[in-house]
C-alpha cells in the first residue's frame, strides 16, 4: 500500500458536508415540501385481504363527495402494466394485504381519505399461499393464474467442477440458514407528486436513488418520449438499495394528475408505509461447503429459497447477486448456485439494505464458523487462509484489480485484540468475525454502466458541476465537489454541485450497486480535467510556459518549476472567459467502465473493474434471562480503494453498522396470514441510541488503479460484514449455533436451553 | 367548522383559522410554511416533527394546534439567525452527524431542548434524550459527538460574551 501524504490537498481531508447548513436549517427541500398551484391530493383503496376475488368496485358515493376530482380504478386503468406481473389496479383479483384496487384525487388529504373510505369493494377471500414451500407444493393455488406455477423465476449458476471439488474435500458440511422478512424503514416515507395536467409532459418529484430508470420505465408506460418526462429529485430521505426505480404510487399519481388535470401529491401514512414496500423476503439457504483439513475451502454449493411475495419487481436481481456473491470473498476450486424466487400472497419484497447478499454473508460466514469449529481451526486465521487477492479470478472470471481483504482482517483482529478474546472471554460474552466483497458499479443492468458529468467555471473562479447522481445521504455531492476541487486545484466550497432534475442533469445510471464515487467520480474527473485543459491555455501563455508544465493547487496555477510566480484561479479563470476569443469554460466528462456484463449463458465474466472488501470483529454480552444480546463494540475495517472523504468514510461504515446490527438482532416483519403485525416504529423493533456500540474505524486504502484518485466503494459494502460477525459472536457467547436472523431474545433463550445439551463452538 | 387561533411561532403571533382536529404539524408545514419541520411517520413514532414547546422537545404530529394556544412555539427556522447557525446546527454540520437529513431538524431540536436544560450532558443523558428520534442513516454515532461538541460550543460563546 503506496501512502503518499501530503499528495493530496482536498482528497483525504474531512469535510463536513456542502449542504450541511441547508440540512440542519431545514431548508432543504425534500418531495413533501413542494406545493404546487392547485395541487389535489391522493389516496389509494387497498386490499384488507391476502388474496381474493374482486367481485365488485362501487365507486358512486366517492365521486358525489365534494372536493373529489378524481377517482381511479381498472375502468380507467386498463391493463397499465406498472410490473412485469403487475396489473397498475386489480380488476379480478387481488394478491396480498395492501394491493392497489382504486385511487381517489381531493383538494386536502382529509377530503381524500374520506373519498378513499367511500368506495366499496367487495371481495370474495381465497385461502392465501404464505410460506415459500407452501407455494411450491403441486395442489398450491396460483398466485397469477396466468403462469404455470408459482416459481417467479429461478436461476443456477455452476463455475468450475463442483462434483470433483466435494470429492477431493476432506470435509463437507450441509447446514440450513433462515432470515425473516424486515423492512427498510425509511424517515422520509414513500411519497410523490405528480404533475401531468398537460397530455405532452410529466412531472415527478420523489425520493429515488436513480433518476434514469424511473425516467425510462415512465416514457415506456405512457408512450411518451423519455425528453418529455422530468424526474425532480430533490432529497431522498433514505434508500438503501429500495429506491432503484419507480413503484405502483408512482403510476397511480400520474394518472390521477392526467384525468384531474392537476398535481397530485400522494404521501402514504404510517398504516401505509410497511404495504407499499418491504425490505427482503424470508431468505432460507441450504449450504454445502466442502474444505480440507488444513482449511483450504474447496467448493460451495447454495440452494436458496427467495419468498418473492406477491409481485416480483426487480428481485430476479437478488437471486443474480447471491449466486455471484458466493465465490467472491474466498477462494474456491467451484461454486454452484440454484436460486428460486418464489411467489407468495406476502406483500411484495424488493431490497433491504445490502440486498440479499447480507443475507448470503450471514449464512456462508456463520458456516465457516461451524468449519473453523470442526477443524479446530481460529476463525480469523481460516478466513485469512482461504481470503482472495490483488490479481485473483474467481471462478466465474471475476478479477480484482486491488484487494484489501487480508489487510482488513489481519487489522481488525489485531485492533479488537482478538487474540486475547476468542475462547477466553468470561461465559456469555462473545467474539466474532465477518467479512464481505461488493462490486463498485458495473454493467448488467444495462450493457453500458455510464455516468456523464459537466463543469462550468466562471470568471469568479467558482465552479458548477452538474451531475445525475442523487445524493441519499451517503454524501456523494459533496465527495464529487472534493474530486473536481482536487482536479481543477480550486476548494470543494468554490463548487456548486447541481442535481436532481433531469431536464438539466447529465446522463447517469445513478445512485446504484455502489458505483456512485468510482464511476460518476471518474465522469467528474474527465469533466474537470476537461475544464483545467481550456484555462491552463491563457495560464500557460500568461506565465510563458507550456500547459503542460501548469500545476493547479489551493486556488492558484504555476508552473511546476517555478513555484513561486502564481496566478490566481479566479484570474486564469476570468482571462479565459474575457480574452479576446471570448472563450467560455465548460469541462464535459463520461465514464463507462471497459468492461462487459457477464455472458447471459455461462454467467462468466468480470461485470465490474473495481470490487471493495472490509471485515468487522464484533464483541456482545448476552443476558441469560431476558436473551437480551448487547452489541458492545464493533471493529470496522472497509478497504475503500482511497477515502475522498474521511468523515463521510465513518458515516457510512456507522451507519451500515447500525443497520445490521438492525437485521442481525432486532428487525422482523411478523406476520400472520400474509399481514404484517408489527407495522410501526414502535411494535418493529429497531435499534436506537440505547444500542449504539463503540466503534474503532479502521480505512484501508488499497489505492484502485481504475477509480478516481484510488477510490472505490463504502456504499453497502460494510453491512455485508456486519451480520455475520454479530451472529458469529453471539454463536460465541452462548456456544450453540444461530442459524436464524434476526437473533431476537426468544431464539437466543431457545438456543441458550438447547446449548445446556450439547456445546458446539466453546470447549 | 373552522377555529381561529393564535399561536406564537419564533416569537411572531399568527391568526389562523384551523379545524380543531388538526395537528400542529400540519398547521406548520400547510398554513404557516414552515415546512423545516418535516413530516415523518405523523403517529409519534420517529420523532423527526419534534419542535420546542415552553422548553420542552414535543412532538407537533401528536399535538392538536388548538391546544397550543398561549404556548411559545420554536420550530427549526427560529434558532438560527440570517448570518449564523445555531452552535447545535454548527456542531451537527461540522462532526458530519448528518446524512440524508430529514430527521436532522427533529434531531437539532431535540438536542437543543436538552443543551437548554442541560449544559454539560454525559453519554447516558444524550441517550435518552435522543431515545425517541429515529436516524436510519448515521447510526446516531456522530449525532452523539454532535451534541456533545455542542455543548462546547455553547460554553465557548458564553465565555466570549
Amino acid at each position: 500500500m503506496t501512502k503518499r501524504p501530503g499528495r493530496f490537498s482536498v482528497i483525504g481531508t474531512r469535510r463536513p458536508r456542502l449542504d450541511g447548513p441547508l440540512k440542519v436549517t431545514g431548508r432543504s427541500q425534500f418531495t413533501d415540501d413542494i406545493v404546487l398551484p392547485g395541487m389535489l391530493h391522493g389516496k389509494i383503496v387497498r386490499s384488507p385481504i391476502a388474496r381474493g376475488r374482486i367481485l365488485n368496485i362501487d365507486t358512486a358515493r366517492a365521486e358525489r363527495l365534494p372536493g373529489v376530482k378524481a377517482v381511479l380504478t381498472h375502468r380507467d386503468a386498463g391493463d397499465f402494466m406498472a410490473g412485469p406481473d403487475l396489473f397498475l389496479l386489480k380488476q379480478e383479483q387481488v394478491n396480498f394485504f395492501g394491493d392497489e384496487v382504486a385511487a381517489v384525487a381531493a383538494i386536502d388529504e382529509d377530503t381524500a381519505a374520506e373519498a378513499a373510505e367511500l368506495i366499496t369493494v367487495e371481495y370474495e377471500p381465497l385461502p392465501p399461499v404464505l410460506s415459500v414451500q407452501q407455494a411450491l407444493t403441486a395442489d398450491a393455488p396460483l398466485i397469477h393464474t396466468y403462469q404455470d406455477s408459482n416459481q417467479a423465476d429461478e436461476i443456477r449458476m455452476d463455475f468450475g467442477d463442483a462434483d470433483k471439488a466435494f470429492r477431493e474435500a476432506e470435509h463437507v458440511r450441509t447446514d440450513t440458514f433462515t432470515v425473516h422478512p424486515n423492512h427498510s424503514c425509511y424517515s422520509e416515507h414513500h411519497v410523490v407528486l405528480a404533475d401531468y395536467s398537460l397530455p405532452d409532459k410529466l412531472t415527478i418529484w420523489t425520493p429515488i436513488q436513480s433518476s434514469l430508470f424511473i425516467q425510462m420505465n415512465m416514457a415506456f408506460k405512457f408512450g411518451l418520449p423519455v425528453s418529455s418526462i422530468r424526474i425532480m429529485n430533490l432529497n431522498t430521505g433514505g434508500a438503501f438499495c429500495g429506491r432503484g426505480g419507480e413503484k405502483p404510487h408512482h403510476y397511480i399519481a400520474a394518472l390521477l394528475s392526467r384525468k384531474a388535470g392537476k398535481p397530485v401529491k400522494i404521501q402514504c401514512t404510517a398504516a401505509e408505509e410497511f404495504l407499499v414496500y418491504r425490505g427482503g423476503g424470508t431468505h432460507t439457504f441450504t449450504l454445502k461447503t466442502g474444505v480440507m483439513q488444513d482449511g483450504t475451502l474447496k467448493a460451495v454449493d447454495t440452494d436458496l429459497l427467495l419468498d418473492c411475495g406477491a409481485y416480483m419487481d426487480t428481485q430476479f436481481i437478488v437471486l443474480r447477486f447471491i449466486g455471484f456473491s458466493q465465490q467472491m470473498l474466498y477462494k474456491l476450486d467451484a461454486s454452484r448456485f440454484r436460486g428460486q424466487l418464489v411467489y407468495t400472497n406476502n406483500p411484495p419484497y424488493v431490497f433491504h439494505h445490502g440486498t440479499g447478499m447480507v443475507a448470503l454473508r450471514f449464512a456462508l460466514g456463520s458456516q465457516l464458523d461451524l468449519i473453523a469449529c470442526d477443524l479446530d481451526i481460529d476463525p480469523v486465521e481460516l478466513r485469512v487462509k482461504n481470503a482472495v487477492d490483488k490479481n485473483y479470478t474467481t471462478p466465474s472470471k471475476i478479477h480484482y484489480a486491488s484487494c484489501g481483504l487480508k489487510e482488513c482482517i489481519k487489522k481488525a483482529a489485531s485492533k479488537s485484540g482478538w487474540k486475547k478474546k476468542y475462547k477466553k472471554l468470561p461465559p456469555l460474552q462473545g467474539i466474532g468475525i465477518g467479512c464481505g466483497v461488493i462490486r463498485s458499479g458495473g454493467k448488467g443492468m444495462m450493457d453500458h454502466d455510464t455516468s456523464a458529468a459537466v463543469i462550468n467555471v466562471g470568471e469568479d473562479g467558482k465552479a458548477t458541476l452538474f451531475t445525475g447522481l442523487p445524493d441519499m445521504g451517503q454524501g456523494s455531492h459533496t465527495a464529487m465537489a472534493m474530486i473536481a476541487a482536487e482536479t481543477l486545484g480550486i476548494l470543494p466550497e468554490d463548487i456548486r454541485v447541481i442535481a436532481g432534475d433531469t431536464d438539466v442533469a447529465p446522463f447517469d445510471m445513478g445512485a446504484i450497486a455502489q458505483r456512485g464515487t468510482f464511476t460518476t467520480g471518474n465522469a467528474v474527473k474527465q469533466a474537470s480535467l476537461d475544464a483545467r485543459r481550456q484555462i491552463a491555455k491563457a495560464a500557460a501563455a500568461q506565465l510563458g510556459v507550456k500547459p503542460t508544465q501548469l500545476v493547479f493547487n489551493n486556488r492558484s496555477v504555476y508552473a511546476r518549476e517555478a513555484p513561486d510566480r502564481t496566478i490566481p484561479f479566479e484570474d486564469a479563470a476570468y482571462s479565459t472567459l474575457h480574452s479576446i476569443e471570448g472563450r467560455y469554460v465548460t469541462g464535459k466528462g463520461f465514464y463507462n467502465p471497459p468492461t462487459q456484463a457477464v455472458d447471459t449463458q455461462t454467467m462468466q465474466g468480470n461485470p465490474a473493474l473495481a470490487y471493495s472488501f472490509g471485515a468487522q470483529v464484533a464483541e456482545v454480552e448476552v443476558d441469560p434471562e431476558t436473551g437480551i444480546v448487547k452489541l458492545l463494540k464493533m471493529t470496522v475495517a472497509h478497504d475503500v480503494g482511497r477515502a475522498i472523504n474521511p468523515l463521510a468514510v465513518e458515516g457510512q461504515l456507522d451507519g451500515q453498522v447500525f443497520s445490521g446490527m438492525g437485521q442481525a438482532l432486532f428487525e422482523e416483519c411478523i406476520m400472520q396470514d400474509g399481514q404484517t403485525l408489527n407495522p410501526t416504529f414502535l411494535d418493529y423493533r429497531l435499534p436506537r441510541t440505547f444500542e449504539i456500540p463503540e466503534m474503532k474505524h479502521i480505512i484501508v486504502e488499497s489505492i484502485d488503479p481504475y477509480g478516481p484518485f484510488g477510490a472505490k466503494e463504502v456504499g453497502q459494502g460494510p453491512i455485508q460484514c456486519t451480520t455475520q460477525a454479530i451472529a458469529n459472536a453471539v454463536s460465541n457467547a452462548i456456544g450453540y449455533p444461530l442459524t436464524e436472523l434476526p437473533i431476537t431474545p426468544e431464539r437466543v433463550l431457545a438456543a441458550l436451553r438447547q446449548s445446556g445439551e450439547i456445546a458446539i463452538l466453546k470447549d | 367548522m373552522k377555529k381561529i387561533i393564535t399561536l406564537e411561532v419564533n416569537g411572531d403571533l399568527h391568526e389562523v383559522a384551523v379545524a380543531v382536529h388538526q395537528t400542529l404539524l400540519e398547521v406548520l408545514r400547510d398554513k404557516l410554511g414552515l415546512t423545516g419541520t418535516k413530516r415523518g411517520c405523523a403517529v409519534g413514532t420517529c420523532g423527526v416533527c419534534t419542535v420546542i414547546i415552553d422548553g420542552k422537545a414535543m412532538l407537533a404530529c401528536l399535538l392538536l394546534a388548538v391546544e397550543c394556544q398561549g404556548r411559545s412555539i420554536t420550530t427549526i427556522e427560529g434558532i438560527s439567525s440570517a448570518d449564523e447557525l445555531h452552535p447545535v446546527q454548527q456542531a451537527f454540520v461540522d462532526q458530519g452527524a448528518i446524512q440524508c437529513g430529514f430527521c436532522t431538524p427533529g434531531i437539532v431540536m431535540t438536542s437543543k431542548a436538552l443543551l437548554d436544560k442541560t449544559p454539560r450532558p454525559d453519554d447516558e443523558q444524550i441517550r435518552e434524550a435522543l431515545a425517541g428520534t429515529f436516524c436510519r442513516c448515521t447510526g446516531h454515532i456522530k449525532i452523539m459527538e454532535a451534541v456533545k461538541t455542542a455543548s462546547q460550543y455553547e460554553r465557548a460563546e458564553k465565555k466570549s460574551d
